[in-house]
């Protein structure tokens, strides 16, 4: 199968148009099955991916416009590959858990149709087909939570759309202004990623494309101050919204620094080290210490999902292969877990209809299983050794250590100020007496629920004990991406910070 | 030999699956037994794998897979077994497989039986692994495993409500549960960043290797990594000012003090540095501070327990307080001494906690000591162990603690720290003095309980017989002194008293004899006979504030809880409502606005677009004029 990538960004779209003729009750089976085959279409390129090959892989080049140096071009490294297969679970999953039956038909091909957005741009390497699935993946991620939303879901499905929207047009801007440098340096116009790579620019070119593409890639990490559509977003999104919105969108935006901001800026990028740490640091305790403040179970996970966020954008910027793999590896975490904490939320609402911790309490005595997985998922984000939280917190804070010390520790205060709001609504809402007469007769997680939360759990304790399948390859990409950013820095101070690993030196 | 290796370390983890299978059924007492079982395998495994290192001295080292590699980062799964960790092992698995087998007992009414057990076998074999990774990062899992089953443990009795600290200090189970994870992540943020700083001077966080690289090092980064690391140590080991959430973690069912917040948890932080010794012994600095800091709490701790009314909380300070002993000996370089009284202090307070356990089975669950008294005659084996361990922490001759103790004290005087070493004695006198003070208020005098209507009876037979060896080895642990200095010694550094300690070591045993024996005779006095409130007393000052341990606790909630919530919530409402959203939401509003009013312009009348046109067209003349005049 070489169209291998093809197929995996369309047949989700192709299926998705079928399903406007299938049969209303049979459409969650249909979507199920197809999320299912596209999920494991998606093992199948692991299966086939060359692991020792630090480089793109299964590339796909097709001429769209010529003239103008616009390629259908397609391929996956270490580091797009297991976002890549993140996604097509966490759609698999946050599927099968839905517990949505008003306009299930439309919302099946709603999500199928998200998947291929998702998946083009993680696989995309020419960037006008990037910003092309960037951008799409905005409509139907609008129309689920316009449609399936909350009371307000009106003003923040907008928020969403606009406030990601107006920064996605200044990163346009700047990809314009890189094909056009590209045009004046070499006489051809291109928009491939790849070839963009082999340009040297000057520092103040990369300053500026850096500030360029950095607002467009911010606010959809969300980085503070940028970060205040996603409590509205994630508060009036049913859970489906919720899961793929925290587990998939949000990491365009990480991966978005990796693939073009790092290798293509690297002297930039090393400049602005100390300004984007001193966000994520931001990010880190001052979202950690809004989420102890919430009243509303989802608010909480909402604002500690930002807060983590701020450890995988640290753990970017600290040019080396030990923060960066960490980085990744966290991205993967991060969804997996804030996807499986979302789905827990969206269990107790579908229950209660109500996410105010106040209302619970004691659930731990009703709902034993429901207890135990959300125990798992709470030591899970909390970094417990063994889950999958820790190796990329571990590695993200280990690596930014030879950045700076200082901020390390601040950045490190993430497992203490975790701990504290995770900790809190855990109490809240398991342990204590059963308050409320209506939680006494609360069910306790049903085969649905169970066999959703179950592979996350299995996966969550997988790649906490052997994170190397994973782990392995992307170190290889990160490696050689470190190597050639180190090898095409300007400037002193950039290839001074940018470490490459001993292994690699050896090579070269 | 490997496959022992694996077996001690693997036969927790089988039993706390095994056990979890039925974590949500009925009490089954089979689960209780088969996990008992599989914890004597992993002692017998201990013993043989000890057995074999002491008659060879052959260090087993075993790899089992790769854990982490990233970057020039590579941390494998590996464990060694030697000197030091034989004789944690030891330890862990002993006092873990009477403390399981105490359980059966214990908690025989407790419908979560079976899920006790999953979480105790579980918390078995986190400290296994604590102590057997060949690796700091390997030692960090355990730190933070036992961490975890320490807070399941502690909130174990979750569904009790929180009430206020005048009624109960701990507040909850589950609160107290929370306050030590938070506690111990403080400090654990502190160990990550000894790790980091280890890692990027040696370029690796395996033991062998990181030591012979230590050598090679600047003064300040060894000075910075030993303090990073002896962070992790206070708050496992709960020393000033992070000692707080071991009295609250007495909330947990009393088997788990016994095992976690007594023998094994709590001594992490002791092993740490006596693990790391290569470096400490290099930082003279890091290891005065130890020193200093351990003789402090051992008096902080023992003060507080002067006064304590809680038959738990007392046996908690205690712990405390010995901990800052073996913290005083490591610091001061005895670390052979200190693991030394860390077995024999887990021996001997394993055995008082689950002495404390069958009184307050006995007693419905009372832990006042005012209210108990003259248990003597329904409990004989209790009074006898109870006593027996409480003599053996006072450190009278021929208990074990009298070997350790006292060891530990005459280096105190050998490294001519005299100051350390006066409080250590005077210490030593308030241990014996409030060990028999709750010997005496529990077992001796006029029956104090009639009047609640409870009725003690003795433990079960079987649960007094699985104590029996913690009963003698707190009794015998002591003579085996040398052979254990001869066995420890190939890996720790040797100890030795200058020749002026020896001259007067009989003097030095003498005093610390005589305050122990002093503080004895005085808990005789004052309480043997019957309780008799002193008013006065108890209305003083000094005594309140030790009955409220100095106020901490308090100061903590005001100074550092309530204004964290605060601040929580004025970024929350103030600062990312009010200004950061807010502002997001003008731009949108005024960009909305502009639109607006300016759509007053479109008038369809071409006189007025006309007329916007000029003023077009001029203000371009005025831009294009400024900037021509700029260039």
């Amino acid at each position: 199968m070489e169209n291998i990538l093809s197929i995996l960004v369309f047949f989700p779209a192709v299926a998705g148009l079928l399903g406007f003729v299938i049969d209303k009750e049979s459409a969650r089976a249909y979507g199920i099955t197809v999320a299912t085959i596209e999920f494991l279409l998606s093992l199948w390129l692991w299966f086939s991916f060359d692991m020792s090959n630090a480089g793109m892989q299964f590339v796909e080049v097709i001429p769209l416009i010529p003239d103008i140096g616009v390629n259908y071009y397609l391929g996956v490294d270490g580091i797009s590959l297991f976002i890549l297969i993140m996604t097509t679970l966490m759609t698999l999953i946050g599927m099968t858990s839905m517990s949505i039956t008003t306009n299930i038909k439309n919302m099946i091909v709603t999500l199928l149709f998200l998947e291929m957005t998702m998946v083009g741009v993680f696989v995309a390497l020419d960037a006008i087909i990037f910003y092309l699935f960037w951008e799409l993946s905005l409509v139907p991620m609008l129309y689920i939570i316009g449609a399936w939303g909350g009371p307000l879901r009106v003003y923040a499905s907008i928020k969403f759309f606009l406030y990601t929207f107006t920064g996605s047009l200044i990163m346009l801007v700047g990809m314009l202004f890189v094909a056009y440098v590209y045009h004046n340096l070499t006489g051809v116009w291109s928009f491939a990623i790849t070839d963009w790579y082999a340009l040297v620019l000057p520092v103040n070119y990369q300053l500026w494309l850096f500030a360029a593409f950095f607002i467009g890639f911010a606010i959809k990490v969300p980085m503070f101050p940028f970060h205040t559509w996603i409590p509205y977003a994630h508060g009036q999104a049913p859970t489906i919204g919720s899961v793929i919105l925290a587990a998939v969108l949000l990491k365009m935006g990480t991966y978005g620094f990796v693939r073009f901001s790092l290798p293509m800026f690297p002297d930039a990028s090393v400049m602005a080290i100390t300004p984007v740490a001193v966000l994520s640091l931001i990010m880190i305790i001052y979202t950690a210490m809004v989420a102890y403040s919430q009243k509303d179970m989802k608010q909480v996970i909402a604002y500690s999902s930002v807060s983590h966020m701020g450890i995988i954008m640290l753990g970017i910027f600290a040019m080396n292969a030990e923060g960066i793999s960490g980085s990744v590896f966290q991205m993967l975490s991060h969804g997996i877990v804030s996807g499986a904490l979302f789905m827990l939320v969206g269990v107790i609402y579908d229950r209660r209809h109500t996410k105010l911790l106040s209302e619970f309490g004691g659930l731990a005595a009703v709902m034993p299983k429901y207890a135990v997985i959300f125990g798992i998922m709470l030591m899970a984000a909390v970094g417990l050794p063994l889950t999958m939280g820790f190796p990329g917190e571990f590695l993200v804070l280990l690596g930014f250590y030879q950045v700076s010390p200082i901020m390390t520790i601040l950045g490190g205060t993430s497992i203490i100020l975790g701990a504290v709001y995770m900790l809190r609504i855990y109490k809240q809402s398991f342990f204590g007496p059963v308050t409320k007469e209506e939680n006494k007769v609360l069910s306790d997680l049903n085969n649905k629920e169970t066999w959703s939360l179950v592979p996350l759990v299995l996966i969550v304790v997988w790649l906490g004990v052997y994170p190397k399948p994973v782990l392995e390859p992307i170190d290889n990409s990160v490696k050689a991406m470190l190597n050639f950013m180190d090898g095409k820095a300007i400037t002193q101070e950039a290839k001074d910070m940018i470490k490459v690993s001993t292994s690699n030196k050896e090579v070269n | 030999m490997e496959n022992l290796v694996y077996i001690a370390l693997f036969a927790p983890f089988v039993s706390s699956l095994f056990a979890a299978l039925f974590g949500m059924s009925q009490r089954q007492v089979f689960v209780g037994i088969v996990a008992s079982s599989l914890l004597a395998i992993s002692f017998i495994s201990s013993a043989l794998l000890a057995i074999h290192l002491y008659t060879t001295g052959d260090v087993i080292h075993v790899r089992l897979m790769d854990w982490i590699n990233a970057g020039d980062l590579h941390i494998p799964f590996g464990f060694i077994v030697d000197q030091v960790s034989v004789t944690m092992m030891m330890v862990v698995t002993l006092v873990s497989t009477v403390v399981h087998i105490y359980s059966i007992g214990y908690m025989d009414h407790d419908k979560s039986f079976n899920r006790f057990f999953s979480y105790l076998s579980a918390f078995v074999f986190s400290m296994m692994i604590l102590v057997m990774s060949d690796n700091f990062a390997g030692l960090f899992i355990g730190w933070e495993g036992v961490g975890v089953c320490s807070w399941l443990l502690i909130g174990f009795w979750y569904h009790k409500a929180d009430v206020t600290r005048e009624e109960n200090p701990s507040i909850s189970p589950s609160w107290a549960a929370n306050e030590a994870f938070i506690m111990n992540r403080i400090a654990d943020l502190g160990m990550l960043i000894g790790l980091f700083i280890i890692y990027w001077n040696t370029g690796s966080l395996q033991y062998d290797e990181v030591f012979a690289q230590l050598p090679y090092l600047s003064e300040t980064i060894l000075t910075t990594s030993a303090f990073a690391l002896f962070i992790g140590a206070m708050g496992k080991s709960a020393q000033f000012p992070l000692h707080t959430w071991l009295t609250d973690a007495m909330e947990g069912p009393t088997p788990v003090s016994a095992l976690i917040h007594a023998a094994t948890m709590v001594t992490a932080g002791v092993f740490l540095v006596i693990r790391a010794n290569p470096l400490f012994s290099m930082t003279p600095e890091v290891s005065f501070f130890i020193a200093s800091l351990g003789t402090f709490v051992a008096f902080f701790a023992a003060s507080m327990a002067l006064v304590n009314r809680d038959l738990k909380r007392i046996i908690a300070f205690s712990t405390l307080s010995q901990l800052g002993y073996m913290f005083a000996a490591a610091g001061l370089g005895a670390y052979w001494i200190a693991l030394f009284h860390l077995g024999a202090h887990a021996f001997f307070k394993a055995l008082l906690f689950l002495g404390a356990g069958n009184v307050m089975h006995a007693m419905h669950d009372e832990l006042d000591i005012f209210k108990m008294g003259g248990l003597k005659k329904t409990m004989r084996w209790t009074w006898l162990y109870m006593g027996l361990a409480s003599l053996a922490l006072a450190g009278i001759f021929p208990f074990a603690g009298f070997f350790s103790k006292d060891a530990i004290i005459e280096t105190a005087f050998n490294e001519g720290t005299y100051v350390l070493w006066a409080i250590l004695v005077i210490t030593a006198g308030m241990t014996a003095f409030y060990s028999f003070r709750q010997v005496f208020l529990t077992f001796h005098g006029d029956e104090r309980y009639k009047e609640f209507g409870i009725h003690p009876h003795e433990m079960y037979k079987y649960v007094l017989i699985a104590m029996a060896p913690l009963a003698i080895l707190a009794l015998v642990a002591g003579f085996g002194m040398h052979q254990y200095e001869a066995f420890i010694t190939n890996l720790l550094p040797e100890y030795h008293m200058s020749e002026h300690t020896h001259h007067l070591v009989v003097w030095l045993t003498l005093i610390v004899s005589a305050f122990a024996i002093g503080g004895i005779l005085l808990a005789y006095v004052k309480y043997a006979k019957g309780l008799k409130r002193d008013t006065k007393l108890e209305n003083s000052f000094a005594y309140k504030v030790l009955a409220n341990q100095y106020y901490i606790p308090q100061l903590y909630e005001e100074f550092i809880t309530k204004p964290y919530k605060i601040v929580s919530e004025i970024f929350w409402e103030k600062v990312d409502l009010k200004i950061v959203d807010a502002t997001v939401d003008n731009i949108a509003k005024t960009l909305y606005k502009t639109g607006d009013s300016t759509r007053s312009m479109q008038t369809g009348n071409l006189s007025n677009y006309l007329n916007w046109m000029a003023v077009g067209g001029v203000v371009l003349l005025v831009i294009a004029a400024i900037s021509a005049m700029l260039v």
